[in-house]
């Protein structure tokens, strides 16, 4: 089934160390990120989840080891053409949601998703807006367009967060603990959101402690610990055969 | 279109319009990058012949205006820069997009609060008869050898400027920060 093609991302021995060699992040990490995948990253708070999501778009650049994107090896400082690496077109690839969902306090709802789309990819204003408020009906906030952020809830917040990363028309998604700041009740708002767009086939990686969206969304599950890859597999493999103790401890303790 | 035309039409512009070229228009890019060098030079020089400088005061203002404005910037949260880079913003449109818009917030009370204190600091002044409300004061006890009244005439002043500026300010600060919590 993985054909080279098929691979949209690959990790090789990806090494994040802070202060010298004291606090190692990742230690060595290696995954292939398949078309189509919605690999769900698990692990203990610390075990360098989020280390790992931030590296894939460069927002932490990492101490050794390579990605490659989309055929692209990005943690190079010159493009396979000679010239400087734009690392600012790979990141309108991958669009990224963040656990405290940093939208624009200063600019409306409509405004935080056209910015981009306008001023980085060139499209007219005009676009951008038929674009966006076409997003917004699908996660049900097309009457909230004009609104400042800080008029919305956090459940609110977060959906226009995803579809504002979603305007770019990005590869692939890449999420960081996107209900960890939410109280439980808008949990279910953000998860099916996030649900729908796993249906309709888009690439994902969701750092998460809501293990049923895992089990019920994810294709590939990463368990982490101590910045290693410690296990992997399929949904039930890793719920219902885990085989690394620190993974059965751990699941003993979440589920 | 060749390469012969764009030669001859190059030859034809050039015998026609070189002084556009030549005078006017190299004219204006060399003195506009002069002026830009310039004003560019005489900027840092002066912040940083202030914060070198012998005279405390100057050192201290370089210093206080520099800090107000830096962590203005500072004070915007990472996430913002994140967020803008992860939509593929370069780091010019992520400063002049969403960090400075949102820092200006945090420097425009500060500097109103410094402009307040400085009013305050201002009654020094009258050491050198600079002409400041605590000059005035100088000047009417010289003229009516009365001392309390006109002190206790601009310490009114002084506490009514100072008062409502600092409530003006507030209304200010306030309006500023309306629709902005994340
Ligand atoms: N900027 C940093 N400086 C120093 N240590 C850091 C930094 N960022 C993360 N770490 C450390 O790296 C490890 C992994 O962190 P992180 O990726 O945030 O874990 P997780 O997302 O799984 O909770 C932790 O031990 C954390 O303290
Ligand atoms: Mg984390």
């Amino acid at each position: 089934m993985a054909t080279s093609d098929n691979k949209l991302i690959q990790v090789k021995d990806l090494k994040k160390y802070y202060n010298g060699e004291s606090i190692k992040a990742l230690d060595g990490v290696s995954v292939d990120i398949n078309k189509g995948d919605v690999m769900v990253v698990i692990g203990p708070s610390g075990s360098g989840k989020s280390t790992f999501l931030r590296s894939l778009n460069l927002l932490e650049e990492p101490t050794s080891g390579t990605i490659i994107f989309e055929g692209t090896d990005i943690t190079q400082k010159k493009g396979p053409d000679g010239k400087k690496l734009n690392i600012d077109l790979h990141r309108q690839k991958m669009g990224m949601v963040f656990q405290h969902f940093n939208l624009f306090p200063h600019k409306t709802i409509l405004q935080n998703m056209t910015l981009a789309p306008v001023k980085v990819k060139g499209m007219s204003q005009e676009d951008a807006d038929k674009k966006a408020l076409e997003l917004l009906g699908r996660v049900g906030l097309a009457d909230r367009a004009n609104a400042y952020p800080i008029q919305l809830s956090g459940g609110q917040k977060q959906r226009v967060a995803i579809v504002r990363a979603l305007a770019m028309e990005p590869d692939v998604m890449l999420f960081d603990e996107p209900t960890s700041a939410l109280d439980p009740e808008m949990v279910g708002e953000v998860l099916d959101v996030m649900k729908k767009l796993a249906q309709e086939g888009m690439t994902m990686v969701v750092v998460t402690h809501e293990m049923g969206f895992a089990r019920e969304v994810g294709s590939r599950i990463l368990f982490m610990a101590d910045g290693k890859l410690l296990e992997e597999g399929s949904p039930d493999a890793i719920f219902n055969h885990p085989q690394n103790p620190r993974l059965q401890d751990f699941l003993s303790k979440v589920l | 279109m060749n390469f012969a035309t764009i030669g001859q039409n190059i030859v034809k512009l050039t015998a026609k319009y070189w002084d556009k070229f030549l005078l006017t228009g190299m004219g204006y890019t060399l003195s506009l990058a002069a002026i830009t060098v310039a004003v560019g030079a005489i900027l840092g020089a002066l912040i940083a012949f202030m914060r070198m400088s012998k005279i405390a005061p100057l050192r201290w203002i370089a210093s206080i205006y520099t800090e107000i404005i830096r962590s203005g910037i500072l004070a915007v949260d990472i996430g913002q820069t994140e967020a803008a880079r992860s939509l593929g913003m370069s780091h010019r449109l992520t400063m002049t997009q969403i960090i400075l818009p949102q820092a200006i917030k945090n420097i425009l009370p500060a500097l109103g609060n410094e402009f307040i204190m400085i009013i305050k600091d201002t009654s020094l002044a009258s050491t050198f008869f600079i002409g400041d409300l605590m000059t005035q004061v100088l000047v009417v006890k010289g003229a009516t050898y009365l001392t309390i009244e006109p002190l206790i005439m601009v310490a009114v002043i002084y506490f009514a400027l100072t008062f409502v500026l600092t409530k003006l300010l507030g209304v200010f600060e306030r309006r500023l920060r309306r629709g902005d919590v994340r």
